[in-house]
């Protein structure tokens, strides 16, 4: 157990010197691109004196050093500066779209896991045979679009041709549920509205696929080429001579040593989600972190790029250390990797 | 597993028969974000949508025709410096306080005070006081014709309400409310904010004390909703689930669900496209290579690449440098016409070889439909002999490199509103020496000329004079072309057929004044 809390604290250290380098390398690049954040915050019909009077306001007068100063004092205050594009705290912001992202994140995540590993299972057991082969194209199918494409298709073939799902928002109007967690389909449980459960539930389906297809088809295709390669090991030869049935083979001594790779890639992925979350959630509507991460993009709102930026990152690293975690966990040879034994 | 799809269907029948209960007239529509609902900085299309049913003004555009009537006032009298209003006794807040002309005052000192929105409308006027109760004096530094017209941008805020909820700030005024007024109303207006989330939807309820009052059929609530893809509004409004798009959807979007049964609302007549020529630049400081230009443009293709279906397009054929319908604009009925032979002639006298430039031509990224246009000119001037880049530029780089006249493009591609539908709003900007340098100004244009005529129009003591300074200025603006008027930009809307909108679909209830239209009070749900 010691050495995982020292993998722990050595992974939390970097974690954090990561997020001040990414602090630093954000706040520059946010400064450095073209165009002018008060002009295109107060809007094409600005005089150059407002323009001027809000530069000031901002200190984007003051030379970058001063700014970043600016921006570390604030920061210590546990505060981000306010969006020029919303006029709120970006704290705020962050804290009102965040809990959505993670949300599809999540139901994304358990969709990747719960289909794709158990196809990649299913398709190394049936190795050649017609299954293996249907959930190969499956699965080719999953990663060749991106996740954009999917949610496009998904909306004509269950919301337009086939209007099975809603297609807007997380939940509809008529229901009023208090915030406690911001995770819809938790606060409407807590809340004791199943019929607003549903209709949240109903919601997500949609997003939530567009958004793990590809992650599927790449969980399925990794775990089964894994697990054909374990079928190989003499160690599986030998249970199969002991009459061992073939779903305990896949499942006790095929699948967790082909669990660490596909686990690695997983992690990668659900990080990598909050990128492509961006276009799922324009279209859907989705009142995600993403989308308001590209917004603050376009209208260089800089305190909010930062912000935005930091917390992704942040949820990245924490991804990260998840696996690593889990993958240590998994296999005693990297737990104990570093520990003097 | 079963167990769980079972109750996954229950609860899905349930959330059926609960939206069946709740039946009221809901009026749901899309813009592009951000919200701003403090009305001190209101600017874009959302900004005064929501402006204009939160808050009134003292005065509102006539409809159907030219000039203003009272509304908050009960009359006005003034000219020249001063101005006088005697408001309406009658009208209280949403939260029940009663307007009076300190409320007027209060809201002219937010305005400039934050100096943000369109607080330099207000740049002229010298002094607001209340003479009393319910009068209220503008004095003004100088004669300023469309004075009453700017008006309407001055929303009318709740002084007693915002004192109550001021924030942390400097001064005495502190933050001016501005943390209170970004999430809450404090107007008089036919709608109240029920909720408000700048990016995602702010939901406005019927205001059933409005001292109008409000028609029965008119949306109880109203969800305006922000930053809609075309492929999600198109199948929202397929599914019953939307009731007008905002104008920005793809031209093929708007015919497919007008091709379903669906309705256009119109709104236009304030404002144009243009192709605006950097005038200090090589071969454009030459007014022949400018008229060589200006006579090239085919402006009856580009109605085509607007177009929309058959019959409607996102705009209509430009008659000169003033949009049709204005003070000093052609009649609508003389369209500009393409003349390749002018156009030779023209470039035969400019000073510069056009085997030697080329002309660079930018549109805006986040216009799509610009590149179309961008592409026009680039092969109308092909067939002239005069060679061009095509280059898209995001409007915050835009906004950067039309500050200095060297970083200016040959063409910059810009849609222009006059924000109070008066034409000073318009041209002023865009002509005034004094204004050169910002994004509606890449001309850099410098003609004393046009200054002058600038300035008639504007201090102009009745309508006649400015109609003559301004006819006069169209004519002038028209022989040194510092601009293509590439046509009157119109407004196109996508609404449901049980949806009326009297004033963006009958031309006599018009307001002339951009987003006026999207008054909910005076809209009906059948």
């Amino acid at each position: 157990m010691a050495a995982v809390f020292r993998l722990l604290a050595a992974r939390i250290a970097v974690s954090a010197l990561v997020l001040i380098g990414v602090s630093i390398l954000i706040f520059a690049i946010a400064r450095i691109i073209p165009g002018d954040p008060a002009r295109i915050a107060l809007g094409p019909n600005a005089t150059s004196e407002q323009v001027a009077k809000l530069r000031a306001e901002l200190h984007l007068d003051e030379p970058i050093w001063a700014q970043y100063g600016h921006f570390v004092h604030d920061l210590s205050r546990g505060e981000l500066g306010t969006s020029l594009y919303t006029n709120r705290p970006v704290t705020t912001d962050i804290a009102q779209f965040l809990p959505a992202t993670l949300e599809l994140l999540f139901a994304a995540g358990i969709l990747m896991i719960g289909i794709g590993l158990p196809l990649g299972i299913v398709s190394a057991k049936y190795r050649g045979g017609v299954i293996d082969n249907a959930i190969r194209i499956v699965s080719l199918l999953g990663v060749s679009a991106p996740s954009f494409v999917w949610a496009v298709i998904l909306m004509l073939l269950f919301a337009f041709f086939l209007p099975i799902f809603p297609i807007a928002g997380r939940i509809s109007t008529d229901y009023e549920i208090a915030q406690v967690t911001g995770f819809l389909l938790v606060d409407t449980l807590l809340a004791g509205n199943l019929a607003a459960f549903g209709n949240a539930f109903s919601h997500i389906v949609l997003p939530a696929l567009a958004l793990a297809l590809s992650g599927i088809g790449q969980a399925a295709r990794l775990t089964r080429s894994n697990m054909v390669e374990t079928y190989d090991k003499p160690y599986i030869e030998m249970a199969r001579s002991y009459g061992f049935p073939g779903w305990r083979i896949a499942r006790r001594y095929a699948f967790k040593p082909s669990l660490i790779p596909s686990l690695t890639i997983i992690g990668l992925d659900f990080a990598a989600m909050l990128g492509n979350a961006f276009l799922v959630e324009a279209i859907f509507a989705w009142p995600g972190l993403s989308r308001y991460g590209v917004a603050v993009i376009l209208r260089k709102d800089l305190n909010a790029i930062v912000g935005t930026v930091l917390i992704i990152s942040a949820t990245f690293l924490i991804a990260n250390l998840i696996v690593d975690l889990l993958i240590a966990f998994l296999n005693p040879r990297i737990r104990y990797a570093r520990s003097p034994q | 597993m079963k167990s769980l799809f079972k109750t996954l269907v229950a609860c899905a029948a349930a959330a059926c028969v609960a939206s069946a209960a709740l039946a009221e007239r809901v009026l749901r529509l899309d813009e592009v974000a951000v919200g701003e609902l403090d009305p001190g900085k209101a600017s874009d299309y959302a900004d005064t949508i929501l402006m204009f049913n939160v808050y009134d003004t003292l005065v509102l555009p006539r409809q159907g025709g030219p000039g203003h009537v009272p509304h908050l006032a009960e009359s006005w009298e003034g000219e020249g410096t001063s101005y006088t209003f005697k408001l309406r006794q009658d009208v209280q807040f949403q939260s029940g306080n009663l307007l009076t002309a300190e409320d007027v005052v209060f809201s002219f000192d937010r305005m400039v005070t934050l100096g943000q929105g369109l607080s330099f409308l207000f740049g002229d006027v010298e002094k607001v006081e209340a003479i009393d109760a319910h009068t209220v004096r503008f004095t003004l530094a100088r004669p300023y014709a469309p004075f009453v017209s700017s008006l309407v941008r001055l929303p009318i805020v709740d002084k007693k309400l915002v004192m109550a909820n001021l924030a942390d700030g400097e001064g005495e005024m502190m933050d001016w409310g501005q943390a209170h007024l970004s999430a809450n109303g404090a107007g008089t207006g036919a709608y109240i904010v029920q909720s408000h989330n700048p990016l995602e939807e702010t939901v406005l309820v019927k205001n059933d004390s409005y001292f109008l009052g409000i028609g029965e059929k008119a949306p109880d609530t109203v969800r305006l909703r922000y930053g809609l893809e075309a492929v999600t509004v198109r199948t929202l409004i397929a599914q019953g689930e939307h009731d007008i798009s905002s104008q920005w959807l793809p031209p093929e979007v708007m015919k497919a669900l007008a091709d379903d049964g669906n309705q256009l609302l119109f709104e236009g007549g304030t404002g144009s496209f243009y192709y605006k020529m950097n005038t200090t630049k090589p071969p454009l400081d030459d007014i022949h290579c400018r008229l060589a230009l200006a006579n090239a443009f085919d402006y009856e293709s580009v109605l085509k690449v607007i177009a929309i279906s058959e019959n409607v397009a996102g705009g209509t054929a430009a008659t000169g440098a003033i949009t049709a319908g204005m003070f000093g604009a052609n009649p609508s009925d003389q369209p500009l016409q393409r003349d390749i032979e002018a156009a030779k002639a023209h470039l035969a006298q400019c000073q510069y070889d056009p085997a030697e430039f080329s002309i660079d031509i930018t549109w805006i990224a986040e216009v799509p439909l610009e590149e179309r246009l961008a592409l026009l000119l680039q092969a109308n001037l092909a067939e002239v002999g005069i060679s061009s880049t095509v280059t898209k530029v995001p409007w915050a780089l835009f906004a950067d490199m039309v500050s200095k006249p060297e970083n200016t493009p040959h063409v910059s591609q810009i849609y222009v509103t006059a924000v109070t539908g008066d034409p000073d709003t318009l041209l002023y900007g865009m002509y005034h020496s004094s204004a050169a340098g910002t994004w509606q100004s890449p001309e850099y244009l410098n003609d004393p000329e046009a200054d002058r005529l600038l300035e008639a129009g504007r201090a102009g003591a009745t309508d006649a004079e400015r109609e003559m300074a301004y006819s006069a200025l169209n004519e002038r603006l028209l022989a040194i072309a510092p601009t293509i008027y590439g046509y009157d930009q119109l407004s196109v809307f996508v609404a449901r057929p049980n949806i009326k909108v009297p004033a963006m679909s009958d031309p006599s209830m018009a307001f002339g004044l951009d987003t006026m239209g999207f008054s909910f009070r005076l809209m009906e749900i059948e």
